[in-house]
């Protein structure tokens, strides 16, 4: 391991491998003492090769591979491909099944932010908090399970509609799960904006100006804590939040203990639609027939996903196989962020600023390659596979 | 005294052998409350010693470009200071093994070798996080050291005595000190937290950021001594600090009830707080820590004079 390197700045590495990071990616800090001087970033550590791996599924098949694109926002990801696919093919999915799709996204938004601030709080050196938000979204976790079957992956999704229903019994216990986290949501907001240490740690670090974000191209909370007003269930709503509409929950202050203050605020939120959804669920269908062959054309998919836009790209030539499927996850947009207001923060704000942003470095590891007009190639898959070895080696 | 009973203090009791048990006892109890507190289950009885045992039995890897020599001492180097801090303090409320005018200030050396020893073992090597953590660690000690002193020498001036079994006795005799000095005490405590760096003030090893500070190029025997040695240290502490401050230890019973209420207080805090940066460290210690001491201790000299 050497001291410095060729610039003579002393590099602090984190990651890939690294106790502050539960996924794989690089960050160069170069640090003066204890100031960032510099910060770098690398990423590429979990490159799967889903979208290639996209063309060779059929429709069908490609809602469960796309789902596994994250861990953490599955149905988003489904939801943005039937969306995209059902616009292609010309079908609605029926009212309930919008709403049922709405309301698992919303749970997911909650378990999401939840484990946010879990994380967020460990990396801060908060364990209490870490441990006792991890406890209570262990509720969600038990709501989607019950609901759909699965902790994580739900597969509530399928082309033209969803494949579960709610009864009143579930109904019944999703409301009493709701109240339970609602009250412990309140507790967590009154953490994050009375106790002192922790105030130390989040407020007037990593300050993003609304001009800052909107330069760097910023989505989701880590925008809206600066002040964007950017939610695409407001803004372009999709599934069910033509019915069901939310609240565009910003602040001005841009810093660590503004993201959390969203993020929360949009747990409250959640609990109020999915109340919504609940009281007035729409009667009918689950699903509509979708044709195994989607007609040719093209079309783009935007959802709010929990950490921001996600959009997709869906090209069908036709055939029972997507043509092509570009994904663009909000990690990718957000790392910008991290990098350029990180430099004057101290080295010990590095993990809570990475964090801030709610980073999924599985979501947004993917290949781009710059085709020039004289090199156009076409690559296999057995092309890419090699190159991927080869690079690392 | 005989070499025989000098031996046996020295080595089984109450220092050496016993001292090591009852310092991964108070680790245990330690982590079993944080963890009680943090709503989770916590380890089982044995976790610290498998955990001894497990790192003694395993390889040590010494780094490339290192000083071996340094490397291998200071662990050992770490310990044997606090062993011998352990023969100045009224362990288990008996008499401590050895006394002598002013032991006082030599205890607090001792103790103090730990964080110098844990320094210079991150500086000797050239891993970044051990440099990171050992800057870390030698500025935390700057920072708590003076007010931990101030704050201990409080009783000793009321005393009048600068060794540390007078105190203990004195202390027995009159009001807790923790209600005439009650700045004094906080501050003994929270100096105390500073100096094993328990939460929030473990910024010297924060795990998020620097993996393991200073430590984190240390395996096997190395740091298994450098970690029997914090929990040496974790008893004495509490040792001293309440005999200092809570009515002396006078018997094994009232050792017992007194350190294990200094830990419960202590595990509380450790799971109250985020982490302090290293700056706020430093801030809160010579902003607020050592002016209060500062402060008692005129107050303490000046109702004397």
């Amino acid at each position: 391991m050497e001291k410095q390197d060729s610039n003579g700045k002393f590099i602090v590495p984190i990651g890939p491998q690294h106790p502050a990071l539960k996924e794989p990616g690089h960050f160069e800090f170069a640090v003066e003492g204890e100031i960032v001087t510099g910060a770098a970033v690398r990423l590429g550590y979990v490159h799967r090769g889903i979208e290639k791996g996209a063309e060779a599924r059929n429709w069908t098949q490609n809602i469960y591979l796309l789902e596994r694109v994250c861990g953490i926002c599955s149905h988003i990801h489904a939801t943005a491909y039937t969306l995209g696919v059902e616009k292609l093919a010309n079908v609605v999915a029926p009212p309930r099944a919008q709403a049922i799709r709405t309301l698992v996204a919303e749970l997911e938004r909650i378990h999401s932010h939840l484990l946010w601030l879990g994380v967020a709080a460990h990396e801060g050196g908060f364990d209490t908090l870490f441990m006792f938000s991890w406890r209570d979204r262990e509720t969600v976790m038990d709501l989607l399970e019950m609901i759909t079957g699965n902790r994580v992956h739900y597969s509530t999704n399928i082309l033209g509609g969803v494949k579960i229903d709610l009864d009143d019994e579930k109904i019944t216990a999703i409301r009493k799960g709701l109240d339970f986290l609602e009250e412990r949501t309140h507790h967590y907001l009154k953490v994050i904006n009375t106790d002192e240490t922790f105030l130390g740690r989040t407020r007037d670090v990593g300050t993003m100006s609304r001009q800052q974000a909107e330069e760097l191209g910023a989505v989701g909370p880590t925008a809206r804590a600066s002040g964007v007003p950017r939610d695409l269930r407001v803004e372009a709503p999709y599934a069910g939040y033509h019915e069901f509409p939310v609240r565009l929950i910003t602040a001005t202050e841009g810093d660590l203990h503004a993201r959390f203050v969203v993020r929360m605020n949009e747990c409250l939120d959640c609990y109020r639609v999915i109340r919504e959804i609940l009281d007035r669920l729409p009667g009918g269908e689950l699903a509509t027939r979708v044709p195994r062959r989607i007609p040719e054309g093209e079309t783009i998919s935007r959802v709010e996903a929990p950490r921001g836009e996600l959009v997709y790209f869906i090209k069908s030539t036709g055939g029972d196989k997507p043509d092509r499927i570009k994904v663009r996850t909000p990690s990718l947009c957000n790392w910008g962020t991290v990098t350029s207001v990180a430099v004057g923060h101290k080295l010990a704000d590095m993990p809570m600023l990475l964090a801030g942003i709610d980073p999924c470095f599985s979501c947004n590891d993917r290949m781009v390659r710059v085709n020039r007009p004289d090199q156009s190639q076409t690559w296999s898959w057995e092309n890419l596979r090699q190159y991927g070895i080869e690079y690392y080696r | 005294m005989n070499t025989a009973w000098i031996l046996l203090s020295l080595l089984i009791f109450p220092g050496g052998l016993f001292l090591l048990g009852s310092g991964l006892v108070y680790e245990w109890v330690d982590r079993k409350l944080v963890a009680r507190f943090q709503n989770r289950i916590g380890p089982r009885w044995f976790q610290p010693l498998a955990d001894v045992v497990k790192l003694l039995a395993k390889e040590e890897i010494i780094p490339q470009e290192v000083h071996r020599g340094l490397f291998l001492l200071l662990p050992v180097l770490a310990l044997a200071g606090a062993l011998t801090a352990a023969l100045y303090v009224p362990l288990i409320g008996f008499k401590p093994s050895f006394s002598f005018p002013g032991d006082l200030i030599v205890t607090l050396y001792l103790l103090s070798m730990m964080s110098l020893c844990m320094g210079l073992a991150g500086a000797n090597t050239v891993d970044r996080f051990s440099l990171v953590g050992a800057t870390r660690t030698l500025t935390q000690l700057f920072s708590y050291e003076a007010p931990f002193l101030l704050a201990l020498l409080g009783p000793a001036i009321v005393t009048g005595s600068w060794q540390i079994s007078q105190i203990n006795a004195q202390a027995g005799n009159s009001l807790w000190f923790i209600i005439t000095q009650p700045i004094g005490f906080v501050v003994a405590l929270v100096g105390l937290m500073g100096k094993l760096e328990l939460p929030p003030f473990d910024a010297p090893e924060a795990e998020t950021e620097i993996v393991s500070g200073a430590l984190t190029e240390y395996s096997g025997r190395g740091l298994a001594l450098f970690r029997i040695g914090k929990d040496v240290e974790l008893v004495i502490g509490l040792t001293l600090v309440a005999a200092f401050y809570l009515g002396g230890l006078a018997n094994p019973i009232e050792f017992l009830l007194k350190t294990m209420g200094l830990l419960v207080v202590m595990a509380g805090l450790q799971s109250l707080f985020a982490r302090l940066r290293i700056d706020q460290t430093v801030g809160l210690w010579w902003r607020v820590g050592a002016l209060l001491a500062l402060a008692q201790l005129l107050v303490l000299i000046l109702l004397r004079g």
